[in-house]
């Protein structure tokens, strides 16, 4: 899965999450969900890892799995034949919104676990023509991340040691961070145009993102599972 | 595109960063509200108290850049950020992006970009939530909850839009405009700051 076109992978997974939003079907949801844990899994994510990262997507599972339950449409709701025979049944209800929460996550997780962030910026401006000052900007705020959490670690530090504790997204903390955020910006724009990055001038790649014919593979796999999804059930 | 500066764009896509930290930390918040309110079958509503949350980097960030299209471009890159950190919600977190910050850049839009106060930005917040909703009716199968439930939850929504999007944004973007570091956006324009201190100074 890390090896295939970030921009490829967004668009097949993409298609795969609206047919499983198209559907009604609990099965198809889990199936889903199992497919996703077996493919984070295989591409090297430890267990402990995923499990830590999925936990509170069961919890939310679980939630609007009850919310489903308790509170289902009554008949006259705009549905088709086969989903109001689904919605007869509380539990089936709960168990569609369950999945749901499940099967949207699961693919997400897919995605971002597989997938180099600065790779994936690299191929949205390669394959989907997003605009370089865009690409520029991503890049930028990526590369910025660490030194927001470092700041943040910094502040809440400072307020520990004068014996004060606020809330973790308190202003106290967000008020500096949003300060400093604002000048690294125009501290970085400076450095970035001065160095011929104003995202307006035209730029070769050393190394462009390409499609592969393993990425045609896994886009006729997706088609598949397409298929499978409409007409199972 | 030759309207926008690389400055703006970072400042966007930083303020994304910012908010899709705050995001994640307010998702684990929003999970225990949700987990308490669980056995109620009101899970649902642990996310719409907090829903607004989602509406801010758009809102903020058209307050301080105050050009057309501002809000609409931050939600979008502040949802790519969010996919890259690990978003939970899958992917369609980036249609979710652009669908929320349509509804604020319809609001903005709607004031011919000249309005910026309150009324302006909670209204964005609104129309935000909206959008999203009705997305979410489909996509979360939502249609398939009672009626009274759905108009709760819209409600519980627009209150959460007006609180964090329309009066902390306010709230934020005035103190920012205070601090003097804002001062080469339009925001700043508007504001008497005093001197800005380098970490030198």
């Amino acid at each position: 899965m890390k090896r295939i076109n970030p921009a490829v992978k967004f668009v097949c997974l993409l298609v795969l999450t609206f047919v499983l939003a198209f559907r009604h079907q609990p099965i198809i949801n889990f199936a889903f969900f199992a497919l996703c844990v077996v493919g984070i899994l295989s591409s090297g994510t430890g267990v402990k890892k995923l499990l830590i990262l999925l936990s509170p997507i069961l919890l939310a599972a679980v939630g609007m799995f009850f919310t489903g339950y308790r509170f289902s449409a009554g008949g006259g709701m705009p549905v088709n034949t086969g989903t109001m025979i689904l919605t007869s049944s509380h539990v089936w209800n709960g168990l569609i919104h369950a999945s749901r929460v499940l099967a949207f996550a699961g693919g997400g997780y897919l995605y971002c676990l597989t997938t180099d962030r600065v790779l994936m910026i690299r191929s949205f401006q390669r394959q989907f023509h997003l605009p370089q000052i865009f690409a520029y900007g991503l890049l930028a705020a990526w590369g910025v991340f660490p030194h927001m959490m470092q700041e943040y670690r910094r502040t809440r530090a400072a307020f520990r040691a004068r014996g004060k504790n606020p809330f973790p997204v308190s202003p106290a903390f967000l008020k500096p961070l949003l300060v400093k955020s604002v000048r690294w910006s125009e501290a970085l724009a400076v450095a970035m145009e001065s160095k011929g990055f104003d995202g307006h001038e035209k730029r070769s790649e050393f190394e462009p993102v390409r499609v592969h014919w393993f990425d045609w593979l896994f886009c006729a796999v997706c088609a598949a599972l397409c298929v499978v999804m409409l007409i199972a059930f | 595109m030759n309207k926008w500066k690389l400055k703006d764009v970072i400042l966007m896509a930083i303020l994304g960063v910012a908010f899709a930290a705050i995001y994640l930390a307010v998702f684990y918040g929003g999970m225990a509200i949700s987990t308490a309110l669980t056995p109620l079958g009101l899970s649902a509503f642990g996310f719409e108290l907090i829903y607004g949350v989602w509406f801010m980097a758009a809102t903020l960030a058209a307050y301080i850049i105050r050009k057309p299209g501002v809000a609409l471009v931050t939600e979008i890159l502040a949802s790519v950020i969010e996919l890259l950190m690990g978003n939970s919600g899958g992917l369609t977190v980036v249609l979710t992006g652009f669908i929320q910050g349509l509804g604020a850049e319809v609001v903005f839009a709607c004031f011919r970009y000249k309005k910026w106060n309150l009324l302006s930005m909670s209204l964005a917040g609104m129309l935000s939530a909206v959008f999203i909703f009705c997305y979410e009716l489909y996509y979360l199968s939502y249609y398939l909850l009672a009626p009274s439930m759905l108009a709760a939850q819209l409600a519980v929504r627009f209150v959460s839009a007006i609180v964090f999007s329309g009066i902390i944004c306010k709230l934020a973007g005035d103190a920012l405009a205070k601090t003097g570091v804002v001062k080469s956006y339009a925001i700043g324009s508007a504001v008497k700051a005093g001197k800005v201190y380098d970490d030198e100074d």
